[in-house]
């Protein structure tokens, strides 16, 4: 212990490591009536640390060639001790990450807390949505079997509805006119080295504006729930009297990220076909079509909302305008008034939106 | 006193769950990376005689690792590992001179794998062979 002292005392008197800690750790204080849904930020962290370590792993067996790939993630998943653990973890684990970054979402809107000064957090956020949903599409072709490559292509051809550069947007996405060597060589790039640095990158920026703004104060339980954001100057939303982050929050944290893999392994272990279906167990073959390609879950309503348009370039259009409504929230909806519950037109609007989202979905999936 | 035995205990229970935690992440990923096989390639290997014509070498794949069979002037036949032994490189038959040369660093062994010029410490390894049928088998 007083080795360990002294190795302490030795940094901090070159580094001033005490300092920090005493003002961002156990001196940086929470609202006191802070609740777990603050926790869901710190289960994304997790699972983006998880993807990438057993990306990683993956990628010592993985062989990113049309021939091969579909025969080297068999070769993970019957012959390497514990391929199948590491490639049903990353496989789960991407729908998982989908599931809690929407968790995350719902909970940052119905706190309204992505108002004002918050608009910073809220748009890397939704760059940080669409990165989630990119890094998902191009990790789907890469087992190149049946379900990757027809759900590819279909995804892909969806760009064909926009009008005049259309056709050749599909193609260059593709690197070829239909899915094929090429697409796969471009997704795997994407997938293991852009997608994942823009998300490191995005996630500093998204913590950092954190950092700069302070926690919000969750509307619940508070006489005063009107955002008290002045817009005269900076101030950082300091919450005297409140918890301190460690060791207090940091372990909520904790318990958060242990009820996730809980329920995460839960899947692994007792139903790890969930998110496979038949097609995913055979190689891709470009010349026979399954029947009844869906695409994940999380693209259902978006795959519907194309099917029910006479005119695919209206649906399409249809998404562009609920995506940019969504990324634009905090500037379309200025009111002061934070509690869910006593704003009626946003609570109509907002679970209005998650009942036809959902819907969607359903429909998708039984069409 | 008694509050701090009750901690102490938490704490105990704490760290051995975390060690059981960080054993069965670890033990996966271990096995995982472990090399598959150590035996990529058969331990008993089995060579024509004809395959080996008085005064050449015979490379071929034994036990993981490279080997050599020499048939030296005078038909004396001999099995020995290619790997060289100062740092590890193949040794080569040069048929000319009748020796092996490994060009890492250059270093010179006799047909019987003894070292005569160049950094190995030590001769190359002997492999044990028996001939039956006119099959070798080294192994
Ligand atoms: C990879 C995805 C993401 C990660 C790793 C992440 C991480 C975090 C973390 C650690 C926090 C602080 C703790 C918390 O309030 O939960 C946070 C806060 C926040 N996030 Fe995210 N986030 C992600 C995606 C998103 C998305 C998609 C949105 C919305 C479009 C969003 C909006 C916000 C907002 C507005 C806050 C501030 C909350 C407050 O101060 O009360 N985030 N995020
Ligand atoms: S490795 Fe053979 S001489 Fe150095």
């Amino acid at each position: 212990m007083a080795l360990f002292k002294r190795l302490i005392d030795w940094i901090d008197v070159r580094i001033g490591a005490r300092e920090i800690v005493a003002k961002e750790l156990t001196g940086y204080l929470l609202p006191r009536n802070i609740n777990a849904w603050y926790s869901m930020g710190s289960i994304l962290l997790f699972i983006f640390a998880m993807q990438v370590v057993t990306g990683i792993l993956l990628l010592i067996y993985y062989v990113p060639d049309a021939d091969k790939a579909f025969k080297s993630v068999s070769f993970i998943m019957n012959e390497v001790p514990f391929g199948w653990l590491i490639r049903t973890c990353h496989a789960i684990g991407s729908n998982m990450m989908v599931l809690v970054l929407f968790l995350h979402m719902l909970s940052v809107l119905f706190m309204n807390s992505y108002k004002s000064p918050r608009e910073f957090n809220w748009l890397t956020g939704f760059i940080l949505f669409t990165l989630v949903q990119g890094i998902s599409l191009t990790g789907y072709l890469l087992p190149w079997s049946q379900l990757s490559f027809w759900a590819t292509t279909v995804a892909t051809n969806s760009a064909n509805a926009i009008p005049v550069a259309g056709p050749y947007l599909v193609e260059f996405l593709r690197g070829s006119k239909l899915v094929g060597p090429p697409t796969l060589g471009r997704f795997f790039a994407l997938h293991v080295a852009l997608i994942p640095l823009g998300m490191a990158a995005v996630v500093g920026a998204h913590l950092f504006f954190l950092q700069r703004t302070g926690v919000s104060t969750p509307p619940f339980g508070q006489k005063e729930t009107a955002n008290q954001w002045q817009g005269d100057g900076y101030r950082y939303e300091s919450h005297p009297g409140g918890i301190p982050f460690f060791p207090n929050y940091a372990l909520e944290d904790l318990r958060s990220i242990f009820i996730y893999l809980a329920c995460f392994l839960a899947v692994v272990f007792f139903a790890p076909n969930l998110f496979f279906t038949s097609d995913s167990f055979l190689p891709a073959n470009p010349l026979q079509t399954p029947a009844h390609i869906k695409p994940e879950w999380y693209f259902l309503a978006n795959y519907q909302t194309l099917k029910i348009f006479p005119n695919e370039f209206i649906g399409l259009s249809v998404q562009g305008a609920a995506m940019t409504f969504l990324a634009l929230l905090p500037f379309i909806d200025r009111t002061r008034e934070r509690h869910p519950l006593k704003r009626p037109l946003f609570m109509i609007c907002a679970v209005g939106g998650i009942l036809l989202w959902v819907g969607l979905s359903v429909w998708g999936h039984y069409s | 006193m008694e509050h701090n035995g009750r901690r102490t205990f938490l704490g105990v229970c704490l760290g051995g769950l975390a060690a059981a935690v960080a054993a069965v992440t670890v033990w996966p990923v271990y096995r995982y990376l472990a090399p598959r096989s150590t035996r990529a390639t058969a331990a008993r290997v089995d060579i024509p005689e004809k395959e080996i014509p008085e005064g050449e070498a015979k490379f071929f794949e034994f036990n993981g690792a490279s080997a050599v069979l020499v048939r030296k002037r005078g038909g004396g036949l001999i099995a020995l590992s290619a790997v060289c032994t100062h740092l590890g490189c193949i040794v080569q038959w040069e048929k000319d001179k009748q020796d092996f040369l490994c060009p890492c660093h250059g270093g010179h062994y006799t047909p019987d794998g003894v070292v005569t010029a160049g950094p190995p410490p030590k001769p190359l390894a002997k492999l044990p062979f028996s001939v039956a049928n006119g099959v070798i088998t080294v192994g």
